[in-house]
C-alpha cells in the first residue's frame, strides 16, 4: 500500500511539472491559434539559463526564476509580435516554429555543447530534499513544480474570467475580427498573453534544471507528453491542462509500479484515445471560452 | 457580416520569413549533419618519426619513412550521434576522433597521406546512420570508413560496411553475438559474452570484500545492450549467450529481490525508487546508461533511502560524481581510467593529458579519459594499424592484416580472431566513486594506488 500510495503521489507531482511545460502551449494553441513549437524552446533554453546562472553566480536555482520569467516573457512578446505582423495562420505557426525550434536547439548545442548538464546536489540541495507527510514523499523540486503550476491554473483562470484583459483574451479566441471590429486591441492582448505563456515555459525550464540532466535534444523528448497533456486537457483551458497532467502523471505512475515502466506509456495513451472517444473537445475542452 | 480588417495581410512578408527561417533551419540542422559534413584535417602536417611502417602503442606515432604528409587526403567517413538523445556521449567520440587525426597528420599522416575525417550527423538514428554510410561509400566514394557510435547505428552501419566489403573499426558496440561480419573490430575490449563476464568480476568484487550481498535488485534500462547484459541472449543458440547478470546472481545465491526495466528515457524516477525502496535490496544492480544513474540516485534521495551498495553499467561518469555524498560508492565499469596503472605507459599518459585538454576545451564536462574516449581511441588505432600494416587502402588486404596480426592498441596487444566475433577478451575492471572521483578498484593489480573496493551490506 506504502508503494502504491508513493507512486500515485509521485504520479500527481509529476503531473505538476507536465501541467508547468504544457500551459504555455496550451494558451498559445487554444487562444492564440499559434501553434507554438518554441514554447519548447523557451522550456529548454531556461532550463540551461537556471543551470548556468547557478554555477556562474552561485544563486539559489530557484532565484533563477527572477531573470528568466521576464526574460522569456519579453521574448515570447517579442516573437508574437513577428506572428501578428505578418499574420500567421495556425498551420504556417507550426512550420514556422519548428524552424525555430531547430535554431535555438542548435544554439544551445552550440554554447553548451551536446553533452550532459546537471546541477550537483551542492549546487541544487533541492534535488534530494523532501517534506513528508506519514511516510510518504514528496519531493521539493516536483511539489514547487507542482504548487506552481496550480497556482498558474487557477490564477489565469481567475485573470481571464474577471478581469478586463481577460474578457478581451476570450473575445479574441471566440472570433478575433469581430473583437477586433469592437474595439479589442489584438496585437496588445495577444503579445500580453503570449509573454505570459513563455513566462510558464520559462517556469518549467527552472524546475527541469532543478530535477534532472538536461542536454539539447532533450526536448524533443518532452512533444508527446506536452501534446497529450494539451490535447486531453482541452485547448486554452488551463484547468484543463491541470488536470489532464495529473491524470497522466497518475496513470503513468500507477502503471510502472503495477506493470513496469514500459507500460506507462501504453496506459497513458490508452487513457487518451479513450478520453477522446467520449470526449473529442478534452476534458474541459467546452471550457475553452472561458478557459 | 462583412468584416474590415484592421491590416492587409502582407503574404509576402509571411512567406519571406518563413523561407528564411527554413532556410536557416535547415544550415543549423545541417550543420555537420546530413547534408553539411563536419570535416577534420591536415591543416598543417607537422613533425613525423622515423619507425618505418610499424604502428606504435601510442597508435599515433605512425609513419611511413619520416616524411611529412603529402598528396591527395585519405578521406574517412564516418556518422555520429551530433543531435538527439545518444549526443552527449558521441561528443567525446568527436573529440577523440579530432584528436587522433590531428596527431595522426601531424606525424605523417596514412601511408605518408595527410588524412581528413568526414563526419555526418546520423542525429541518434538507427536508419539514419545507414543510409549515411551508403551516401558515404556509393557517392562521396571514401577511402575507409570509422564506425558510428551507439549500438542501433553501429548495427545498421555494419550491414552496409559488409555490403560493400569495408572493414569497419567501431567503439562501443554492445551486441557482440550480432556482430558477425568477419571485418568489424570493436576497439571496446568486452569480449564476446560481456553479458557472461561482466556481471562475473562485479559479483567477484563484491565477493572480494568478504562480505557481499545477500540481495539485490535489478534496475535494467531497456536499451539493447544493457538488456544484453542483464538477460542474455538465448535465441542465438550459444548456451553462454543465454545467461546474464540476472541468472548469474541467481547462480551465485543472491536473492533477487526486485527485476524492473524501464524505457530508454524516462521522465518520472519516483515510481521506480519506490519499488527499490519498497523490495530493500542490499545491493542495487543499475543496468542503466547516460544519466539513468544520477536521476535514480536523486530519486532515492528523495524517498530519504540509500542502498547499502550500487553498480551502474554505463553511466557517464561526470552526473554521477554530480551526485556529491549520495553517489559515495557507486560501482560502474571501465576499461581506461586516467590514472596509474593505466598511465603508466608514458605515451597512454600523453594520451591521456592530450584528451582532457582538448575536452576541456571542447566543453565536455567530465573531460578524464575513460571507457568511451579510450575505446574511441582504440578504434582509430585499429583502423591506422590495418592500412599501416597492410600498406594499401584496399579494405579487403586491411581486414586480412587484422585477423592475421598482433597490433597494440590504448588497451595493449590486440589479437582479433574471428572465431569469437573479433572479441578479443574482456579488459574490464570496476571501478568506484571514492572521495568524489572514479578509481579502479578491482581487480586488485589494475587499482589505482591506496584505493581498494569498499562495500558492506550493512552500508
Amino acid at each position: 500500500m506504502s508503494l502504491l500510495s508513493q507512486a500515485v503521489v509521485s504520479g500527481v507531482l509529476a503531473g505538476g511539472l507536465y501541467a508547468m511545460m504544457s500551459l504555455g502551449m496550451s494558451l498559445s494553441w487554444g487562444v492564440l491559434k499559434v501553434i507554438n513549437l518554441a514554447q519548447f524552446s523557451f522550456i529548454l533554453l531556461s532550463a540551461y539559463f537556471t543551470y548556468q546562472l547557478t554555477v556562474s553566480l552561485g544563486i539559489d536555482p530557484f532565484l533563477s526564476i527572477l531573470v528568466c520569467v521576464p526574460l522569456f516573457g519579453l521574448a515570447g512578446m517579442a516573437l508574437q509580435w513577428v506572428f501578428n505582423r505578418i499574420r500567421i495562420s495556425e498551420f504556417e505557426s507550426l512550420l514556422f516554429t519548428f524552424g525555430l525550434f531547430i535554431i535555438l536547439e542548435s544554439l544551445a548545442a552550440t554554447v553548451w555543447t551536446a553533452d550532459f548538464r546537471r546541477l550537483s546536489t551542492e549546487q541544487n540541495p533541492y534535488v534530494s530534499e523532501s517534506i513528508w507527510i506519514g511516510s510518504i514523499a514528496l519531493p521539493v523540486p516536483q511539489l514547487a513544480a507542482f504548487v506552481a503550476a496550480i497556482l498558474v491554473a487557477f490564477g489565469v483562470r481567475h485573470l481571464l474570467r474577471n478581469t478586463h484583459f481577460g474578457r478581451a483574451v476570450r473575445a479574441l479566441a471566440q472570433d478575433r475580427d469581430v473583437a477586433v471590429a469592437f474595439g479589442v486591441d489584438n496585437g496588445k492582448v495577444s503579445m500580453q498573453l503570449a509573454g505570459l505563456a513563455a513566462g510558464f515555459s520559462a517556469l518549467a525550464g527552472v524546475f527541469i534544471a532543478m530535477s534532472r540532466a538536461i542536454f539539447p535534444g532533450l526536448a524533443v523528448e518532452w512533444f508527446g507528453i506536452v501534446f497529450s497533456v494539451v490535447i486531453l486537457g482541452g485547448l486554452g483551458s488551463t484547468l484543463g491542462t491541470l488536470i489532464a497532467a495529473v491524470i497522466i502523471g497518475v496513470v503513468g505512475a500507477v502503471a510502472t509500479v503495477w506493470g513496469g515502466p514500459p507500460m506507462a506509456p501504453l496506459a497513458v495513451f490508452l487513457v487518451l484515445i479513450a478520453t477522446l472517444l467520449f470526449r473529442p473537445e478534452g476534458i474541459l475542452g467546452a471550457a475553452r471560452r472561458d478557459t | 457580416m462583412n468584416i474590415h480588417r484592421a491590416r492587409r495581410r502582407p503574404t509576402g512578408s509571411l512567406t519571406g520569413a518563413i523561407a528564411l527561417l527554413a532556410v536557416l533551419a535547415l544550415v543549423l540542422a545541417a550543420c555537420g549533419g546530413d547534408g553539411t559534413a563536419d570535416t577534420t584535417a591536415a591543416a598543417s602536417p607537422g613533425t613525423t618519426t622515423d619507425g618505418g611502417t610499424e604502428t606504435t602503442a601510442g597508435g599515433t606515432e605512425t609513419s611511413t619513412g619520416g616524411e611529412e604528409a603529402a598528396g591527395d587526403p585519405i578521406v574517412i567517413g564516418s556518422t555520429l550521434a551530433l543531435s538527439g538523445p545518444l549526443a552527449p556521449t558521441a561528443a567525446i567520440h568527436k573529440v577523440a576522433g579530432d584528436l587522433f587525426v590531428e596527431q595522426l597528420n601531424a606525424n605523417g599522416g596514412l601511408l605518408g597521406r595527410p588524412v581528413e575525417w568526414v563526419v555526418l550527423d546520423d542525429e541518434s538514428v538507427a536508419d539514419q546512420a545507414a543510409s549515411l554510410y551508403e551516401r558515404l561509400i556509393t557517392e562521396d566514394q571514401v577511402d575507409l570508413i570509422m564506425g558510428p557510435y551507439g549500438t542501433g547505428a553501429i548495427t545498421a552501419a555494419m550491414q552496409v560496411a559488409e555490403r560493400y566489403g569495408y572493414l569497419m573499426a567501431q567503439h562501443t558496440g554492445s551486441l557482440t553475438y550480432a556482430f558477425n561480419y568477419g571485418c568489424q573490430f570493436p576497439a571496446w575490449p568486452t569480449g564476446r559474452y560481456p553479458n557472461v563476464t561482466n556481471p562475473e568480476l562485479v559479483f567477484d568484487a563484491l565477493e572480494a570484500t568478504g562480505n557481499p550481498p545477500e540481495t539485490m535488485a535489478f534496475v535494467i534500462n531497456q536499451f539493447p545492450g544493457t538488456m544484453f547484459v542483464a538477460y542474455g541472449y538465448p535465441d542465438s543458440g550459444d548456451a553462454q549467450d543465454a545467461q546474464g547478470a540476472v541468472s548469474i546472481a541467481q547462480e551465485r545465491g543472491y536473492d533477487v529481490v526486485l527485476d524492473v526495466q524501464f524505457p530508454l528515457t524516462i521522465d518520472d524516477w519516483g515510481p521506480i525508487a519506490a519499488q527499490v525502496r519498497d523490495a530493500d535490496p542490499d545491493f542495487v544492480y543499475l543496468g542503466g546508461l547516460g544519466v539513468d544513474a544520477p536521476n535514480l540516485i536523486a530519486a532515492m534521495d528523495a524517498l530519504d533511502y540509500q542502498p547499502a551498495g550500487m553498480f551502474v553499467q554505463w553511466p557517464a561518469p561526470g552526473p554521477v560524481l554530480g551526485a556529491g555524498e549520495s553517489a559515495e560508492g557507486v560501482l560502474s565499469v571501465t576499461a581506461f581510467e586516467a590514472h596509474p596503472p593505466f598511465t603508466d605507459d608514458p605515451e597512454n599518459a600523453q594520451i591521456a593529458a592530450t584528451f582532457e585538454e582538448a575536452a576541456t576545451e571542447a566543453g565536455i564536462t567530465y573531460a578524464e579519459m575513460e571507457t568511451q574516449a579510450s575505446a574511441s581511441w582504440a578504434a582509430w588505432q585499429t583502423l591506422v594499424a590495418a592500412v599501416e600494416g597492410a600498406g594499401t587502402l584496399d579494405n579487403e588486404a586491411a581486414c586480412d592484416y587484422l585477423v592475421n596480426n598482433t597490433i597494440e592498441t590504448i588497451f595493449g596487444e590486440t589479437s582479433y580472431g574471428t572465431e569469437e566475433n573479433n572479441y578479443y577478451g574482456d579488459l574490464s575492471y570496476v571501478k568506484q566513486v571514492q572521495d568524489g572521483d572514479w578509481w579502479v578498484v578491482y581487480p586488485e593489480e589494475f587499482a589505482a594506488p591506496d584505493h581498494a573496493i569498499e562495500y558492506s551490506p550493512e552500508g
